[in-house]
């Protein structure tokens, strides 16, 4: 990385002209190299360092941002800040910007990902697709290198690198389609090749797909699936805002079991086979929330904000958005579902017995967010499951589920927990994923038919 | 361009793009939000050896743009897996295209921004209304795009837009109204006029006292009924149902690993029954106030009006150069990249439901039993664009011709063709209404784009609602 975050952030810093303020840099370097039908076809290569600036002035916040790190650009950042800011009305009870605490030190760099570069990058797409020449290969290998610094007038120095790499891979042909993905910030958590093998592999378990009538199903879900369930319920149920706000399925229920007991949730940014964060986008350290316990709901996440407005004793987890999100309130970045006592998916579906097998979601939308209700399809790999084992592959699903009630009988969860990144690379990288093992569920609604899998 | 060509490249286009944007937003009587933000870079798109390679660079200034340049080149020598790839004929040699304003909105200063969000918001104080959000939006994007076709093109895209939010909460239950649209509200291409005239404080006592009003409603019923959407419901079915299905990228398996794919195949140009007779989609980069509207596509196609469904038959894909020339059909004109640093991708210009004829109290005059939708709540739909579910915020039920009592929590479902195959009746000019969403997703890395759909209120038979968990 050629730019060094921390002393552009000072440099913001110095030319910011009264009130407090609080800067933030990130600087990427990344290549995606994309395929379709085994072929490159969407290469991309970024390298950015974005500077935001958020000024208060007697009470009044405004936010700028720029990716002019030259003097003037700075310089005209932190007018545009302090614009903004006189712009503002004066946030009765903002608690302020908070003083500098001592940051855990964690994982989450390996300089063998910061050193792969595009030819490097180009090699681990090639594998991938080489690894099932007989069936298309559709996807991406991407690595990367995130500098992030967050420097503040109330003396907060919080700085991390990070890396990320992700391989992600859709076999596919007119009639069949597989998926597997892999994520890690350590270059011996990705294997291409093996991804694209293990697509191929459930692609080729898929043809000649049959129907099934929409109705309340038994089932087995992949950690691919599982994961994007969790992170879509957890974007209203698990941040303060929601609680507040009497909008989340948590609000009033906290203390109450809500689920099976053996289900036990989290946002772990310090768990080191996840993607491990220092500090939050307020320069506070992370810490470990347990959201769900034994199946009880025990808490949300919150930031300075959010503590300070709810006033009766809350203080901040760690989990303050990026500026320009902060309306949205305190967000988990890392869920972590705790593994159960069951070995392999394969006891998975025999505790199922009867049901259908979920390898991945697409599409989700939240129907309701006071009762947790999500809708979306299943895709590139859903099978019926009979006698306990995995039977006939099955078209395309729609299922409408509240998640409290798929996860109020969990007939078991998988030991192992995978690691499924959960960020599309919109706007500035910023690696997250959640940490979840595959799941049994007694009862998962499919309430819609659609295509068969494939092109 | 010259280093790219120098580098071996046999085509590639150059983009310089400077964008600003300032957000305000306020919240329960707070500021939530007042940004300022701005971004600038170069991105360098390549053909070499048959590859495509695409490399950026936030300096714009001679060294970075070769830097990116002959990244780009080196990147696509990389590739794994190249065909020859052609490109329709170009078309553009040069022009420029600004969006026509009559109130710069960065002349607007943001305590008036600010002002304006205020007063919405306290028109929105409801005894029931727990959150009450107002929101606007302003966007200058300065672009010029070079390519190695000799086009040299200089456009100025400027974007405006707002909305309200009414969240009511009690015993248990939650309920949200919106204002002029869901999730973000309505955008277009113009200047400030646009917002001071969707009357955000003059329309908020209506949207909290329905969001209210809601808490108490019934729950939509499940069945097989006769619906009556409105015409903002309406432009995102046109997104999702038809607007991404046709982008010819999806036809052709490029997005199959994250957006998915499509129903349509290519053969089924010119032949594939997508509705009825009544169903007539126009994509049309030329609409005024679209936010699909330019001069020039990302590729330096000029903006165009073209027939994509005509009385139900399928007429044309939106199309890129390389994917026009594989297809055999159409010019491109659908290229659009979100910024400097990424790559072109086939996006909607401006979808649009041609209107039919008649008012929406015409709609329902026909209707002896059936369920009136109104603004998107929540929507999906599957990677083939077949199975799709929306939730709207509000609905009626239609009592012999007449709206009656309020319903809360409604959703209904179908599969495409099907779906479209029922529609009997699109209410007239009068009834059409133009609408622009921030918030379309494509690409990996992941990009968003801004589009604008018009449509008018729409009858389906057949339909069914009140999917429940």
């Amino acid at each position: 990385m050629s730019d060094d975050a921390r002393e552009i952030a000072s440099r913001v810093l110095r030319a910011v002209d009264g009130g407090d303020a609080e800067a933030h840099v990130l600087c990427e370097r990344s290549g995606l190299e994309r395929f379709a039908s085994s072929e490159v076809h969407q290469p991309t290569l970024i390298e950015n360092c974005v500077v935001t600036l958020r000024v208060i002035r007697d009470g009044k916040i405004g936010t700028a941002s720029t990716n002019r790190i030259d003097d003037t650009g700075l310089k005209q950042l932190a007018q545009r800040a302090a614009e903004a800011a006189d712009s503002a009305v004066a946030e009765e009870g903002f608690p302020g910007l908070p003083d500098p605490q001592p940051l855990p030190e964690v994982d989450g760099y390996d300089e063998a990902v910061a050193a792969i570069g595009p030819e490097d990058q180009a090699k681990h797409a090639r594998a991938a697709i080489e690894a099932s020449p007989d069936i298309g290969q559709f996807g991406f290998f991407t690595s990367g290198v995130t500098d992030l610094a967050i420097v503040s007038s109330a003396g907060v120095e919080a700085h991390q690198s990070m890396t990320d790499a992700t391989t992600l891979v859709v076999s596919a042909d007119d009639g069949s389609s597989g998926y597997a993905t892999q994520t890690s910030w350590s270059a011996g958590g990705v294997d291409p090749a093996s991804v694209g093998r293990e697509a191929a592999e459930k692609a080729g378990r898929t043809r000649d797909a049959k129907t099934i009538a929409p109705a309340p199903y038994r089932a087995v879900l992949e950690p691919y699936a599982f994961a994007d369930l969790i992170n879509y319920f957890g974007y209203d149920a698990f941040g303060a805002n929601g609680l507040l706000e009497e909008r989340s399925y948590l609000a009033g229920r906290l203390g109450e079991k809500i689920m099976d007991e053996k289900v036990s949730i989290s946002d772990d940014a310090l768990d080191p086979r996840g993607l491990p964060k220092r500090f939050d986008f307020e320069g506070v350290p992370k810490q470990r929330v347990q959201l769900i316990e034994n199946g009880v709901a025990r808490g949300v996440v919150w930031d300075r904000t959010s503590a300070a407005r709810a006033g009766d004793g809350h203080e901040t987890t760690g989990h303050a958005p990026p500026p320009v999100y902060r309306q949205y309130g305190p967000l988990t970045f890392a869920l972590a579902v705790d593994g159960g006592e069951v070995d392999s998916i394969e006891e998975l579906c025999e505790l199922v017995g009867d049901g259908i097998y979920v390898t991945r979601l697409h599409y989700l939308g939240i129907v309701d967010p006071r009762e947790g209700v999500i809708t979306g399809m299943t895709r590139d790999g859903t099978f019926r499951i009979r006698d306990g084992k995995i039977a006939e592959p099955l078209v395309n699903l729609r299922f409408t589920v509240s998640v409290p009630q798929m996860l109020e009988d969990v007939p078991g969860l998988g030991r192992e927990q995978q690691l499924v990144n959960s960020s599309d690379f919109y706007g500035e990288r910023y690696p997250t994923g959640a940490l979840v093992p595959a799941i049994a569920t007694a009862r998962f609604n499919i309430t819609g038919v659609g295509s068969a899998p494939g092109l | 361009m010259d280093a790219a060509l120098g580098a071996g490249a046999t085509y590639a286009d150059a983009r310089a793009v400077v964008r600003r944007s300032q957000a305000v937003a306020t919240k329960n009587g707070r500021v939530e939000n007042v940004t300022d933000l701005e971004t600038e870079g170069i991105g360098v798109r390549v053909l070499v050896g048959g590859a495509w390679g695409f490399a950026c660079d936030r300096r714009l200034v001679a060294e970075g743009a070769r830097d990116a340049a002959l990244r780009a080149c080196a990147f696509a020598l990389a590739a794994a897996g190249r065909g020859a790839k052609g490109l329709a004929p170009p078309a553009a040699t040069s022009g420029t295209y600004r969006t026509p304003v009559e109130k710069d909105p960065f002349t607007v200063s943001l305590s008036e921004k600010v002002d304006l969000c205020v007063r919405a918001e306290e028109a929105l104080r409801h005894p029931d209304v727990k959150v009450t959000e107002a929101f606007v939006r302003a966007q200058r994007e300065n672009k010029v795009l070079v390519t190695s076709d000799g086009a040299e093109i200089e456009q100025e895209v400027v974007e405006t837009g707002g909305g309200i939010d009414a969240l009511a909460a009690g015993d248990g239950g939650f309920q949200m109204r919106s204002y002029p649209s869901a999730h973000g509200g309505s955008s277009a291409q113009g200047g400030w006029e646009y917002v001071e005239n969707l009357g955000l404080e003059r329309e908020a006592p209506r949207v909290a006292e329905q969001a209210a009003a809601l808490l108490r409603a019934d729950v939509c019923p499940p069945g097989v009924t006769t619906v009556v959407i409105d015409a903002e419901q309406m432009e995102l079915q046109v997104h999702e149902s038809v607007g991404h299905p046709i982008e010819l990228d999806r036809v052709y398996g490029s997005e199959a690993s994250y957006a998915g794919t499509s129903f349509l195949k290519p053969g089924d140009l010119g032949s594939l029954r997508y509705g009825s007779d009544k169903m007539n989609i126009t994509a049309d980069s030329t609409t005024p106030g679209g936010l699909g509207t330019f001069g020039f596509d990302d590729e330096g196609v000029p903006a165009r009006r073209e027939p994509i469904v005509v009385e139900g038959v399928l007429r044309n894909f939106l199309t890129s150069r390389e994917t026009a020339e594989r297809l055999g059909a159409g010019e491109g004109g659908s290229m659009r990249a979100d910024g400097w640093n990424r790559m072109p991708l086939i996006r909607m210009t401006n979808l649009h439901l041609e209107p039919g004829e008649g008012s929406f109290e015409d709609l329902l005059a026909d209707v002896d039993d059936g369920i009136y939708l109104e603004t998107n709540k929540s929507w999906s739909i599957d990677d083939k664009r077949l199975n799709f579910q929306f939730g709207t915020q509000i609905a009626w039920e239609i009592t012999k011709g007449k709206l009656g009592r309020m319903l809360r929590d409604a959703t209904y479902t179908g599969i495409t063709p099907k779906f479209w195959g029922s529609l009997d009746a699109v209410a007239g000019p009068e009834a059409w209404h133009l609408q622009g969403l921030t918030n379309c997703g494509k690409g990996q890395p992941g990009q968003g784009a801004h589009v604008s759909h018009g449509a008018s209120p729409c009858r389906f038979r057949g339909v069914q609602v009140g999917v429940k968990a």
